[in-house]
């Protein structure tokens, strides 16, 4: 016990160590994503929301914002758009008038002879159509009458499509405004970082140790996970030949049996083969089969306790509880004939039942008899042995 | 001969990544290699060397026929019929003496590992097609998709394959979608078979027959080689034979469920699998039926999603399966997620019944179900901070004696250090049934370049193993141990495509003393971790 405590001290210790880092600030969170509206530049002085009160509509400034076919179309105004309403006199850059025409209340920090500085907008990695959504008031998708310079936080996020395109969380619907890559899966990787679900939306976003938890969002009726991921990266874990390596502790061979015993997690999630626990156990000599080196000769080396399978009297008989609770450890090991050495009604088992009292003419055993009677023959061979009616 | 395996070798490479317009590749070569303890009744312990090489290769082909390259350049939905195929393969080969060695068994005679561990055959070599088949989609106005040849097939608790077709059809004006699968249930002796797909897992090793005695009714059942030759085919064991595993099961399955609900997604599906039945089983009376189910269940699942005024996110869920053949329900499990902000907080509970394939006798024994209550926390800012915590109790339907719960919990935050470190520390205690654990784990990643990773772990545990797994009668002391590992992991990126990982483990512990393993994995389709 003492050692338990040591080994906590040390955990806790190296725990306070990291803890103990500088936090800094958490810039909040929401479901707008940096990836898909990458890094912009814009230097520029403007207000959409004085724009907007003075009753200017949208596209006499983003005349592109309706025939536009492409997500990658720069539908940012010109300096044409601007003089529709703004006399700019590029002769004169710092002539006051209202509606203000200087060159400076819009490029702040210009002066004559520098050079202006450039808009920067990186396209979005997303296949947008603006004709095909023309009838749709802009702002129902851009939400920018209260905002001066409209950033990428003014462009829609997910939420937003869905709210009209109910479909589009269809995994089937993701590459519909989302770029594929060769094979149909989503692009993911882009040079400015990582397209990963991490908030709300599909209830798919991975969280924390994602990788090793995340059988309710797989469970979910029209899950996308095949949207991004090729399924097999699902059978590589579940039905794989080599485990991931974060997902047990180092040494496991040694510490799984607690596991196993209890059936948690689940084994049979990812090991579906008894073989792939018998073969090892035979190979290493820890089984107490006959074919095995170590058959029940060597005491200090069995598996099982001495008593482990001994129905007499005062004999622990531990394996009967240990099968009703959690019969897949059994049958990890074990086959069907070991069992049937002292559980079979043949004149050669010993006739002793497995089956629980009220066994008799229960639903669970008709259900059995009738849909299955190959299991009950492995034990009842006659016709008064079979059926549930005794 | 040399220049031919040399083009072999060079088109080989070429092909694990041949990124064309519509298709993908994807192949991984991973090499195993490592020492496991073969304990001895007399001398010392032999030291048992496995070697194990795995080659995988995933493809994904898309519209076959380019019928619909005129949308795809346009960048336009897809609409219409689009054709494409998706396979994965895997071939694994392990060839050290783990199993190719020897055992001397009583009497004393030395036979080979495979003729009296027959179970190894299924790590010695296999040639395994996991899934693949041609889809056609865009059928009926878009509402109907076809999947036709080897396809997955997953209830939720589990995956299978089938040698077959499903379908799946979009009822019109309601938003409800019909599934259908139809098709022979894949096993371990179907063509490029997988044996994990066996629906109980408990194939691979020999069975046994009915030998009928002199009168009716006295018959025993008797391995079922015992007469045969062993003929040492190097890459199985005799005593593998069963007839009954070679058999047929044909398998259907039906499933209903909404679509484009907002907030709400429902299902419900019924499967069933059935085989006929082998001459091994006892038949004097004709009590031996022509068929036999496999397996036969219903479920159905229900997930919600709701926002509430201030912005917490409620969503209920529930799962459930019935087993018909067993008359019991043998999986549930209900919970509800609460978000709000970036925390989420996950109260649940799991409900399971061990069920088995509707030929083996463990569906007579399993009697009695657990159930689990869990709670589990998660902090995710966009900070530089990841909190995790869960709580877990287990209750066995039975006691006995044994303790008939079990529980514990863990903790883990991780962080990121700057630009290129990231750390973790996680913590774990549990106990009850089973053993007692307390430890944790260290974890730390470097990425000082963009084509290089370093990650390290270290794993402490104190385990104190359950009483009931030594001598009740006092004459055995349960095993109480403790145990570390030190990990290191590498990545190098060597071209856009591919990388080389190599993992380096050294463990310590009471039993096997300190031990080292190494595995390297050549990556011919790198893609860079999330």
């Amino acid at each position: 016990m003492r050692k338990s405590w040591l080994v906590f001290a040390i955990v806790i210790a190296c725990a306070a160590g990291v803890l103990a880092q500088p936090v800094p600030p958490d810039d909040g969170v929401d479901d707008w994503s940096p990836i898909v509206y990458p890094l912009q530049r814009l230097p520029l002085t403007f207000s959409h929301a004085k724009h907007l009160a003075r009753g200017a509509p949208c596209a006499v400034c983003h005349p592109a914002g309706t025939t536009s076919r492409s997500a990658v179309d720069d539908l940012l105004p010109t300096e044409a758009e601007c003089r529709a309403c703004h006399a700019i006199d590029r002769n004169d850059p710092a002539k006051q008038a209202t509606p203000t025409v200087a060159c400076a209340a819009c490029h702040p920090g210009w002066a004559p002879g520098k050079v202006v500085e450039q808009t920067y907008l990186t396209p979005p990695p997303l296949k947008f159509d603006h004709a095909a959504h023309a009838k749709t008031a802009c702002e129902s998708c851009h939400p920018v009458r209260t905002v001066d310079l409209a950033t990428a936080r003014q462009l829609p996020t997910m939420a937003s499509c869905l709210r009209c395109h109910s479909d589009g969380a269809e995994e089937r619907h993701c590459t519909d405004c989302h770029l594929a890559q060769p094979g149909g899966l989503m692009q993911l990787q882009f040079e400015h970082g990582t397209l990963v679900p991490d908030h709300d939306g599909l209830g798919d976003a991975h969280g924390p140790n994602f990788k090793n938890d995340h059988k309710t969002e797989a469970r979910q009726v029209g899950a996308t996970c095949n949207a991004c991921h090729d399924q097999s990266e699902c059978v590589e874990c579940h039905t794989g030949s080599v485990k991931p390596m974060d997902f047990h502790p180092g040494d496991y061979v040694m510490t799984h049996a607690v596991d196993a015993r209890r059936g948690t997690p689940d084994c049979s999630a990812c090991h579906r083969l008894e073989t792939f626990c018998v073969s090892c156990h035979e190979r290493s000599g820890l089984t107490t089969r006959a074919a095995s080196q170590f058959s029940s000769q060597e005491s200090s080396r069995f598996f099982h306790p001495a008593g482990w399978a001994n129905a007499s009297a005062g004999a622990p008989n531990l394996h009967a509880a240990e099968a009703k609770r959690n019969l897949n450890s059994c049958a990890s090991c074990h086959r069907e004939e070991d069992c049937m050495t002292c559980h079979s009604a043949q004149s050669s088992g010993g006739h002793i039942s497995p089956h629980p009292a009220n066994w008799k003419g229960s639903a669970q055993c008709r259900a059995l008899d009738r849909g299955n009677r190959r299991m009950c023959l492995r034990c009842h061979v006659t016709q008064t042995e079979l059926g549930c009616d005794w | 001969m040399f220049r031919g395996a040399c083009i072999v070798a060079g088109l080989l490479l070429a092909a694990a990544r041949a990124d064309a317009y519509d298709f993908w590749l994807h192949a991984d070569t991973i090499g195993q290699a490592y020492q496991l303890r073969d304990f001895q009744l007399v001398g010392p312990d032999l030291i048992l060397g496995r070697h194990i090489v795995t080659q995988t290769l995933s493809l994904r082909i898309t519209d076959i026929g380019d019928l619909s390259l005129h949308r795809r350049t346009a960048r336009l939905p897809d609409h219409g019929l689009r054709i494409s195929w998706q396979s994965y393969i895997r071939v694994d080969h392990d060839f050290g003496n783990y199993t190719n060695g020897q055992i001397t068994v009583p009497g004393p005679s030395v036979m080979d590992a495979l003729d009296v561990i027959p179970e190894l055959a299924d790590d010695v070599t296999g040639i395994e097609l996991m899934y693949g088949y041609l889809t056609l989609e865009g059928l009926l106005d878009d509402r109907l998709r076809v999947d036709v040849g080897r396809v997955l097939v997953d209830d939720g608790w589990g995956t299978t394959a089938i040698d077959g077709a499903s379908g799946r059809y979009d009822v019109p004006q309601i938003p409800i979608e019909v599934s259908a699968i139809a098709g022979l249930h894949v096993r371990a002796n179907s063509p490029l078979g997988v044996s994990a797909y066996e629906l109980d897992g408990t194939s691979g090793a020999g069975c046994e027959s009915y030998v009928a005695g002199p009168t009716p009714g006295t018959g025993t059942w008797q391995l079922i080689d015992r007469n045969r030759t062993v003929e040492n085919f190097p890459f199985s064991s005799d005593y593998a034979y069963c007839p009954q595993r070679d058999v047929d099961q044909p398998s259907i399955g039906v499933t209903v469920a909404t679509h484009d609900i907002h907030g709400f997604s429902a299902e419900v599906g019924y499967r069933r699998t059935w085989s006929d039945s082998a001459a091994i089983y006892p038949d004097e009376f004709g009590q031996l039926p022509a068929t036999g189910l496999d397996e036969e269940r219903v479920f159905a699942r229900a997930h919600a999603d709701v926002t509430t005024g201030d912005g917490v996110t409620v969503e209920p869920y529930g799962d459930l399966r019935y087993s018909i053949l067993n008359g019991v329900f043998d999986r549930a499990d209900f919970g509800v997620r609460l978000k709000t902000g970036g925390s989420t907080i996950e109260p649940a509970v799991e409900y399971y019944y061990p069920t088995f394939d509707g030929d083996s006798i463990f569906n007579a024994f399993s009697i009695d179900a657990t159930t689990d209550v869990r709670i589990g926390y998660k902090w995710d800012g966009r900070g530089p901070w990841r909190v995790t915590a869960d709580g877990w109790l287990r209750k066995y339907a039975n006691a006995d004696g044994l303790p008939d719960y079990a529980g514990g919990g863990d903790a883990g935050v991780q962080r990121a250090l700057g630009v290129n470190w990231r750390s973790s520390i996680d913590l774990l205690a549990d106990g009850g049934y089973g053993g007692r654990r307390v430890g944790g784990t260290a974890t730390a990643a470097w990425k000082p370049t963009q084509l290089f990773w370093l990650r390290g772990r270290f794993v402490v545990l104190d385990v104190e193993e359950d009483p009931t797994a030594g001598d009740p009668t006092g004459g055995t002391t349960p095993p109480h141990y403790v145990t570390s590992s030190a990990n290191i992991s590498s990545t190098y990126q060597v071209a856009e495509w591919a990388a080389v990982h190599v993992i380096g483990e050294a463990d310590r512990d009471a039993i096997y003393g300190t031990q080292t393993r190494v595995l390297a994995v050549l990556d011919l389709a790198f893609k860079p971790e999330m």
